[in-house]
Protein backbone atom coordinates (compact mmCIF):
# COMPACT_ATOMS: atom_id res chain seq x y z
CA UNK A 1 0.00 0.00 0.00
CA UNK A 2 1.00 2.96 -0.84
CA UNK A 3 0.57 5.94 1.44
CA UNK A 4 0.72 9.67 0.48
CA UNK A 5 2.16 12.46 2.67
CA UNK A 6 2.36 15.94 1.90
CA UNK A 7 6.06 17.16 1.60
CA UNK A 8 7.40 18.78 4.73
CA UNK A 9 7.60 22.60 4.32
CA UNK A 10 9.32 25.11 6.44
CA UNK A 11 6.69 27.76 8.18
CA UNK A 12 6.49 30.97 5.98
CA UNK A 13 8.05 32.24 8.57
CA UNK A 14 10.07 31.95 12.28
CA UNK A 15 10.70 34.28 15.11
CA UNK A 16 13.82 35.82 15.96
CA UNK A 17 15.26 34.36 19.64
CA UNK A 18 14.71 37.30 21.00
CA UNK A 19 10.33 37.05 20.54
CA UNK A 20 9.77 33.62 21.14
CA UNK A 21 8.05 32.94 24.41
CA UNK A 22 8.94 30.34 26.77
CA UNK A 23 6.01 27.85 27.26
CA UNK A 24 6.14 28.90 31.31
CA UNK A 25 5.70 32.66 30.45
CA UNK A 26 2.92 31.91 28.07
CA UNK A 27 0.64 29.95 30.81
CA UNK A 28 -2.15 31.46 32.87
CA UNK A 29 -0.74 32.26 36.07
CA UNK A 30 -3.05 31.16 38.80
CA UNK A 31 -2.90 32.23 42.56
CA UNK A 32 -2.57 29.33 45.23
CA UNK A 33 -5.76 28.57 46.73
CA UNK A 34 -4.75 30.70 50.39
CA UNK A 35 -4.30 33.38 47.66
CA UNK A 36 -8.04 32.98 46.30
CA UNK A 37 -9.24 33.21 49.97
CA UNK A 38 -7.46 36.38 50.24
CA UNK A 39 -8.86 38.08 47.49
CA UNK A 40 -12.51 37.03 48.49
CA UNK A 41 -11.96 38.77 51.34
CA UNK A 42 -10.27 41.81 50.87
CA UNK A 43 -13.38 42.28 48.49
CA UNK A 44 -16.07 41.33 50.74
CA UNK A 45 -14.53 43.26 53.52
CA UNK A 46 -12.56 46.66 51.55
CA UNK A 47 -14.45 46.32 48.68
CA UNK A 48 -12.69 46.73 44.87
CA UNK A 49 -11.42 49.92 45.47
CA UNK A 50 -9.44 48.36 48.72
CA UNK A 51 -8.98 45.26 46.76
CA UNK A 52 -7.21 47.45 43.91
CA UNK A 53 -5.32 49.73 46.32
CA UNK A 54 -3.36 46.75 48.11
CA UNK A 55 -2.95 44.88 44.57
CA UNK A 56 -1.10 48.17 43.42
CA UNK A 57 0.71 48.07 47.08
CA UNK A 58 1.76 44.29 46.47
CA UNK A 59 2.81 44.53 42.66
CA UNK A 60 3.84 47.89 42.28
CA UNK A 61 5.48 49.94 44.59
CA UNK A 62 9.09 48.89 44.63
CA UNK A 63 11.74 50.32 47.34
CA UNK A 64 12.28 53.09 47.08
CA UNK A 65 9.07 54.25 46.08
CA UNK A 66 8.22 58.11 47.36
CA UNK A 67 10.65 59.83 49.43
CA UNK A 68 12.26 56.92 51.03
CA UNK A 69 9.57 54.14 51.03
CA UNK A 70 9.82 50.69 51.61
CA UNK A 71 8.41 47.82 49.89
CA UNK A 72 5.42 45.93 51.14
CA UNK A 73 7.01 43.66 54.08
CA UNK A 74 5.30 40.09 53.53
CA UNK A 75 4.78 39.68 56.80
CA UNK A 76 2.90 43.56 57.71
CA UNK A 77 0.73 41.62 54.88
CA UNK A 78 -0.19 38.17 56.47
CA UNK A 79 -0.51 40.22 59.78
CA UNK A 80 -3.40 42.28 57.65
CA UNK A 81 -5.19 39.42 56.52
CA UNK A 82 -5.09 37.84 59.92
CA UNK A 83 -6.63 40.88 61.08
CA UNK A 84 -9.01 41.60 58.02
CA UNK A 85 -10.10 37.98 58.83
CA UNK A 86 -11.69 38.66 62.31
CA UNK A 87 -12.26 41.97 61.86
CA UNK A 88 -16.39 43.30 61.50
CA UNK A 89 -16.71 46.92 60.71
CA UNK A 90 -20.21 48.99 60.98
CA UNK A 91 -21.81 49.28 58.26
CA UNK A 92 -21.01 52.42 57.33
CA UNK A 93 -21.35 54.26 53.48
CA UNK A 94 -17.84 53.95 53.35
CA UNK A 95 -15.56 50.67 53.41
CA UNK A 96 -12.21 51.01 54.94
CA UNK A 97 -9.40 52.36 53.51
CA UNK A 98 -6.63 51.04 53.27
CA UNK A 99 -2.84 52.96 53.12
CA UNK A 100 0.60 51.90 52.61
CA UNK A 101 2.96 53.32 54.83
CA UNK A 102 6.89 54.53 54.10
CA UNK A 103 8.28 51.93 56.05
CA UNK A 104 6.46 49.02 54.32
CA UNK A 105 3.86 48.67 56.52
CA UNK A 106 0.13 48.54 55.46
CA UNK A 107 -2.65 50.65 57.30
CA UNK A 108 -6.64 50.55 57.44
CA UNK A 109 -8.69 53.03 58.88
CA UNK A 110 -12.40 53.32 59.56
CA UNK A 111 -15.06 54.95 61.64
CA UNK A 112 -16.90 53.16 64.32
CA UNK A 113 -20.65 53.66 64.95
CA UNK A 114 -20.24 56.89 66.14
CA UNK A 115 -18.23 58.18 63.51
CA UNK A 116 -14.93 57.99 65.47
CA UNK A 117 -11.61 57.13 63.90
CA UNK A 118 -10.29 53.79 64.26
CA UNK A 119 -6.86 53.26 62.60
CA UNK A 120 -4.59 49.95 62.41
CA UNK A 121 -0.75 50.24 60.52
CA UNK A 122 0.09 46.40 60.19
CA UNK A 123 4.27 46.04 60.39
CA UNK A 124 6.33 43.20 60.65
CA UNK A 125 6.87 42.76 64.06
CA UNK A 126 3.01 43.42 64.80
CA UNK A 127 0.40 46.40 64.69
CA UNK A 128 -0.11 50.23 65.89
CA UNK A 129 -3.12 51.45 66.72
CA UNK A 130 -5.34 54.02 67.65
CA UNK A 131 -8.86 54.43 68.78
CA UNK A 132 -9.78 58.03 68.71
CA UNK A 133 -13.53 57.29 70.99
CA UNK A 134 -11.06 56.32 74.03
CA UNK A 135 -7.42 58.19 72.54
CA UNK A 136 -5.98 55.10 72.95
CA UNK A 137 -2.96 54.22 71.35
CA UNK A 138 -0.19 51.36 71.05
CA UNK A 139 1.44 48.62 69.40
CA UNK A 140 0.45 44.77 70.23
CA UNK A 141 2.32 41.89 68.52
CA UNK A 142 1.88 39.19 66.25
CA UNK A 143 -0.21 36.98 68.70
CA UNK A 144 -2.26 40.09 69.93
CA UNK A 145 -3.71 40.54 66.44
CA UNK A 146 -6.71 39.04 67.31
CA UNK A 147 -7.74 40.44 70.43
CA UNK A 148 -6.78 43.54 68.79
CA UNK A 149 -9.40 43.29 66.18
CA UNK A 150 -12.29 42.23 68.83
CA UNK A 151 -11.94 45.18 70.76
CA UNK A 152 -11.53 47.76 67.23
CA UNK A 153 -14.05 45.80 65.88
CA UNK A 154 -17.85 47.35 65.69
CA UNK B 1 16.49 78.28 63.51
CA UNK B 2 12.97 77.16 63.51
CA UNK B 3 10.15 78.41 61.34
CA UNK B 4 7.94 81.63 63.31
CA UNK B 5 4.65 81.28 63.79
CA UNK B 6 3.37 82.45 61.12
CA UNK B 7 4.39 80.53 58.41
CA UNK B 8 2.70 78.53 56.17
CA UNK B 9 3.75 74.72 55.72
CA UNK B 10 2.66 72.16 53.18
CA UNK B 11 3.14 68.70 52.33
CA UNK B 12 2.30 66.35 49.19
CA UNK B 13 -0.26 64.22 49.33
CA UNK B 14 0.01 60.99 46.79
CA UNK B 15 -1.87 58.15 45.91
CA UNK B 16 -0.52 56.13 48.98
CA UNK B 17 -1.95 58.09 51.18
CA UNK B 18 -4.89 59.79 49.81
CA UNK B 19 -7.75 56.83 48.26
CA UNK B 20 -10.19 59.26 47.43
CA UNK B 21 -11.97 59.16 50.85
CA UNK B 22 -9.61 59.33 53.35
CA UNK B 23 -6.37 60.87 54.59
CA UNK B 24 -3.49 58.20 55.80
CA UNK B 25 -3.11 59.50 59.20
CA UNK B 26 0.75 57.77 58.78
CA UNK B 27 1.21 61.10 56.60
CA UNK B 28 2.32 63.37 59.71
CA UNK B 29 3.34 59.74 61.81
CA UNK B 30 7.30 59.11 62.29
CA UNK B 31 9.78 61.89 62.74
CA UNK B 32 11.48 64.31 60.32
CA UNK B 33 8.73 64.59 58.85
CA UNK B 34 9.27 66.70 55.62
CA UNK B 35 7.24 69.67 54.48
CA UNK B 36 7.94 72.82 52.38
CA UNK B 37 7.56 76.49 53.04
CA UNK B 38 5.12 78.85 50.77
CA UNK B 39 7.14 81.70 52.48
CA UNK B 40 10.16 80.53 50.00
CA UNK B 41 8.24 78.72 47.02
CA UNK B 42 4.23 79.63 46.34
CA UNK B 43 1.39 76.93 46.28
CA UNK B 44 0.98 76.98 42.69
CA UNK B 45 4.78 76.22 42.17
CA UNK B 46 4.36 73.64 44.59
CA UNK B 47 2.24 71.91 41.90
CA UNK B 48 5.09 71.77 39.41
CA UNK B 49 7.80 71.25 42.09
CA UNK B 50 6.25 68.26 43.14
CA UNK B 51 5.02 66.44 40.02
CA UNK B 52 8.55 66.65 39.00
CA UNK B 53 10.76 65.32 42.68
CA UNK B 54 7.82 63.56 44.53
CA UNK B 55 5.76 61.40 42.60
CA UNK B 56 6.79 58.41 40.67
CA UNK B 57 4.29 57.33 38.00
CA UNK B 58 3.34 54.94 37.21
CA UNK B 59 2.30 53.81 40.84
CA UNK B 60 2.46 56.93 42.92
CA UNK B 61 0.63 60.27 41.98
CA UNK B 62 0.57 63.62 43.14
CA UNK B 63 -3.34 63.85 44.57
CA UNK B 64 -3.54 66.63 46.70
CA UNK B 65 -1.53 69.20 48.89
CA UNK B 66 -1.91 70.01 52.58
CA UNK B 67 -1.42 73.11 53.99
CA UNK B 68 -0.88 73.96 57.81
CA UNK B 69 -0.03 77.11 59.75
CA UNK B 70 3.09 76.84 62.08
CA UNK B 71 1.45 78.10 64.85
CA UNK B 72 -1.18 76.10 64.59
CA UNK B 73 0.22 72.90 64.44
CA UNK B 74 2.42 74.27 67.61
CA UNK B 75 -1.12 74.50 69.33
CA UNK B 76 -2.28 70.82 68.33
CA UNK B 77 1.11 69.67 69.74
CA UNK B 78 1.21 71.84 73.13
CA UNK B 79 -2.74 70.54 73.66
CA UNK B 80 -1.43 66.84 73.42
CA UNK B 81 -1.09 64.80 76.83
CA UNK B 82 1.67 64.52 77.22
CA UNK B 83 2.81 67.89 75.09
CA UNK B 84 4.76 67.75 72.41
CA UNK B 85 6.98 71.02 71.61
CA UNK B 86 6.71 71.03 67.89
CA UNK B 87 9.04 72.91 65.78
CA UNK B 88 9.46 72.80 61.85
CA UNK B 89 13.54 73.49 61.00
CA UNK B 90 14.36 75.06 57.62
CA UNK B 91 16.55 72.25 55.45
CA UNK B 92 16.61 73.27 52.02
CA UNK B 93 17.60 70.53 49.61
CA UNK B 94 19.14 70.66 46.32
CA UNK B 95 15.54 70.13 44.62
CA UNK B 96 13.77 72.01 47.42
CA UNK B 97 14.95 75.41 48.77
CA UNK B 98 11.72 75.62 50.55
CA UNK B 99 12.39 72.03 51.92
CA UNK B 100 12.19 71.74 56.14
CA UNK B 101 11.26 69.06 58.48
CA UNK B 102 9.09 68.55 61.74
CA UNK B 103 12.24 67.08 63.76
CA UNK B 104 10.07 66.08 66.75
CA UNK B 105 8.24 62.38 66.96
CA UNK B 106 4.59 62.61 66.01
CA UNK B 107 2.51 59.59 67.21
CA UNK B 108 -0.50 58.05 65.28
CA UNK B 109 -2.52 59.96 68.20
CA UNK B 110 -0.95 63.48 67.63
CA UNK B 111 -1.13 63.04 64.09
CA UNK B 112 -4.66 62.22 63.96
CA UNK B 113 -5.10 65.53 65.47
CA UNK B 114 -3.58 67.25 62.96
CA UNK B 115 -5.35 65.99 59.97
CA UNK B 116 -8.66 67.54 60.73
CA UNK B 117 -6.28 70.91 60.74
CA UNK B 118 -5.20 70.86 57.22
CA UNK B 119 -6.23 72.70 54.20
CA UNK B 120 -6.43 70.14 51.12
CA UNK B 121 -5.31 71.75 47.57
CA UNK B 122 -6.89 70.07 44.64
CA UNK B 123 -4.95 70.44 41.80
CA UNK B 124 -5.32 73.65 39.44
CA UNK B 125 -7.22 72.87 36.37
CA UNK B 126 -5.21 72.09 33.65
CA UNK B 127 -4.86 74.58 30.35
CA UNK B 128 -7.48 74.13 27.68
CA UNK B 129 -6.49 73.31 24.14
CA UNK B 130 -7.78 76.66 22.30
CA UNK B 131 -10.81 75.98 20.60
CA UNK B 132 -10.40 78.68 17.49
CA UNK B 133 -8.81 76.42 14.68
CA UNK B 134 -4.95 77.30 13.87
CA UNK B 135 -4.25 78.33 10.10
CA UNK B 136 -1.58 76.96 8.61
CA UNK B 137 -0.24 79.45 5.35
Amino acid sequence: MTTLSLPTKSPAYTLVEGLREPAAASAVRRGAPDEWAREELLLRKLGSKGWGRVYQFRNYYESGWGEKGRVLSPRALDAFFRFLEDATFPNATTVPSVFLTDRGGIELCWEDRNGKSVQVEFTGTGAEFYNAATDEEGVVALDGLTHLSQRLSA
Amino acid sequence: MPLAQAEDIVRAVCTDKWDGERLSPSLFVGENISVSRLAVIRLADHWDLFRQYVQKPPERWLELIAQINVGRLQNIGRSQNPAVALTVEPKPVDWNPAHAEIPQKITRGLASKILPELTLHQPPPQPSFPTTPLRYK
